[in-house]
């Protein structure tokens, strides 16, 4: 950090006019718009190809595509960053995103819980009960792992994926080493099931508190932590 | 007398841009202006959303394909 | 040309949404896929299978691990072009594209300095290790964890929040 500030300048009066703009000027028109917008034309042609050949082979594939073209889009326009909402609260001081999540658990769990309810009420498994996921030794270690490895990779799953869609050559070569982690993660997956994670409990929070109770607690807690979130701001604001 | 102070975040990842504005404007006296040149897409939201949240005057001004300038004048201490 | 002051072009495609905004649209889309699919939103699994398949272009055998047993192996054996987990995944990353396409931002970002090379090695490797140990990334062992009423997505980011706290510290040290 010795090189923070690579350029002064000193001039006699501040350029900046004195308004807080919080919207994009129109950029003045220094380069030709052309290239991009073939490349627009280009993609868009290829994304609908793509999404109907998959539905020649089985439309479920083309619903996933659609699926991951609607996700790639949100993240993307919203700037929603998982890693941001974890890192930046100690790091920056700032909980805008954390927030953002928070509400975003809220509003998931309630739809969530509505479909699982109905599932359970019919005697139909519960959807989505692959991701009530074993609480083990490699829950914790897997999760510091996985918190120091996104700050320093510059996003998680999703952001490194829609980092790379952005053209990010940082974010293609994360991508690669995590495939590669994952490999050898399965590699060893053998010895950590036999002797860490083979009998950890799978707590669905409704067997416990029943469900109105579970996502009550759970809709408290994240309350709790929304509330956490907004003093914490307002306490490092004046940094 | 106020001052400019240009700093480059061209290449850096998020969040190292917000990083060091928040360095280079401890260095600032109330007047100054910073001008922190980013091609990263999100720190062209949240640098602007934190200078503005401590009170300062922002201005945001695209220059090329994924290229930003945000120019922010210190206004509070 | 007119469409790029027009003020829909610039509050939808243009300017970036809110973070409450994004919050609400992934998690519409998280509810409707549940029901439709029967499966909230994972990205892990869809890489897991990338690398199985890499490893099998380049000779490995990942089919005789027991990770790729029983369940996985249909998968493995069907290939890239049949999972659907995949085509969520790379339309991940072709919506993103759109997305900075529409809005004119897109341009290729190349790596400034030999810091950032380790960054990504280290970053991409501590994430793939830690999210076959927690069987999830932020979206898996996360999001769609803690939305399922499942106990292990608040232990997971309980660890997750420590772990971003040492790697910012990293961050600062190392790599800026």
């Amino acid at each position: 950090m010795s090189e923070t500030i690579s350029e002064q300048t000193e001039i006699t009066e501040s350029k900046i006019p004195r308004r807080s703009s919080s919207r994009t000027t129109a950029r003045k028109p220094k380069k030709s718009r052309v290239p991009l917008a073939l490349a627009l034309a280009i993609v868009i042609i290829a994304l609908v190809a793509f999404g109907l050949y998959l539905a020649t082979v089985d439309p479920r594939l083309s619903l996933f595509w659609l699926i991951g073209l609607c996700f790639g889009f949100i993240l993307q326009r919203a700037r929603f960053c998982f890693t941001a909402s974890l890192r930046d609260p100690t790091l920056t001081g700032g909980t805008s995103l954390t927030k953002a999540v928070l509400i975003a658990f809220a509003i998931t769990s309630v739809g969530f819980v509505a479909i699982q309810y109905n599932a359970y009420r019919m005697g139909l498994p519960i959807p989505g009960a692959g991701y009530i996921l074993p609480i083990s030794l490699a829950t914790v270690i897997g999760g510091f792992l996985f918190g120091i490895g996104m700050v320093i990779g510059g996003g998680c799953g999703s952001g490194t994926l829609m980092r790379v869609g952005e053209g990010f050559h940082m974010n293609m070569l994360v991508l690669v080493f995590f495939i590669i982690g994952l490999l050898v993660g399965s590699y060893d997956h053998t010895w950590w099931q036999l002797n860490v994670i083979q009998g950890a409990p799978r707590v669905h929070l409704p067997d416990v508190f029943g469900w109105f109770g579970a996502i009550t607690i759970q809709l408290i807690v994240i309350g709790a932590l929304y509330i956490l979130a907004d003093r914490w701001e307002s306490r490092r604001k004046s940094l | 007398m106020p001052k400019e102070v240009v700093v480059d975040a061209l290449g850096e990842a998020c969040p190292v841009p917000l990083i060091k504005t928040q360095k280079a404007m401890k260095t600032l006296e109330i007047g100054d202006v910073l001008i922190l040149k980013i091609d990263h897409s999100c720190a062209m939201k949240n640098v602007p959303e934190w200078a503005r949240k401590v009170g300062h005057n922002v201005e945001l001004e695209e220059i090329g394909d994924c290229e930003w300038e945000v120019i922010i004048e210190k206004v509070v201490a | 040309m007119k469409i790029f002051e027009n003020k829909f072009y610039l509050t939808w495609l243009k300017n970036p949404w809110s973070y409450v905004t994004g919050a609400v649209l992934l998690s519409i889309f998280q509810i409707v896929i549940l029901a439709a699919t029967g499966s909230p939103w994972g990205v892990v699994g869809p890489l897991n299978f990338w690398g199985a398949w890499l490893f099998e272009l380049v000779g490995g055998n990942p089919a005789r691990w027991y990770f790729f047993g029983e369940a996985r192996l249909p998968i493995l054996e069907a290939g890239f072009l049949a999972h659907a987990g995949t085509m969520k995944n790379l339309g991940l990353i072709f919506g993103a594209l759109l997305a900075t396409l529409i809005a004119f931002e897109f341009k290729f970002k190349k790596i400034k300095a030999k810091r950032q090379i380790v960054a990504a090695i280290l970053g991409g490797l501590f994430m793939g290790y830690g999210a076959r140990l927690a069987a999830g990334c932020n979206i898996g062992a996360l999001y769609s964890s803690i939305s399922s009423l499942s106990l292990s997505g608040w232990v997971f980011a309980a660890f997750l929040f420590l772990g971003a706290i040492v790697g910012s510290k990293l961050l600062v040290k190392f790599f800026m």
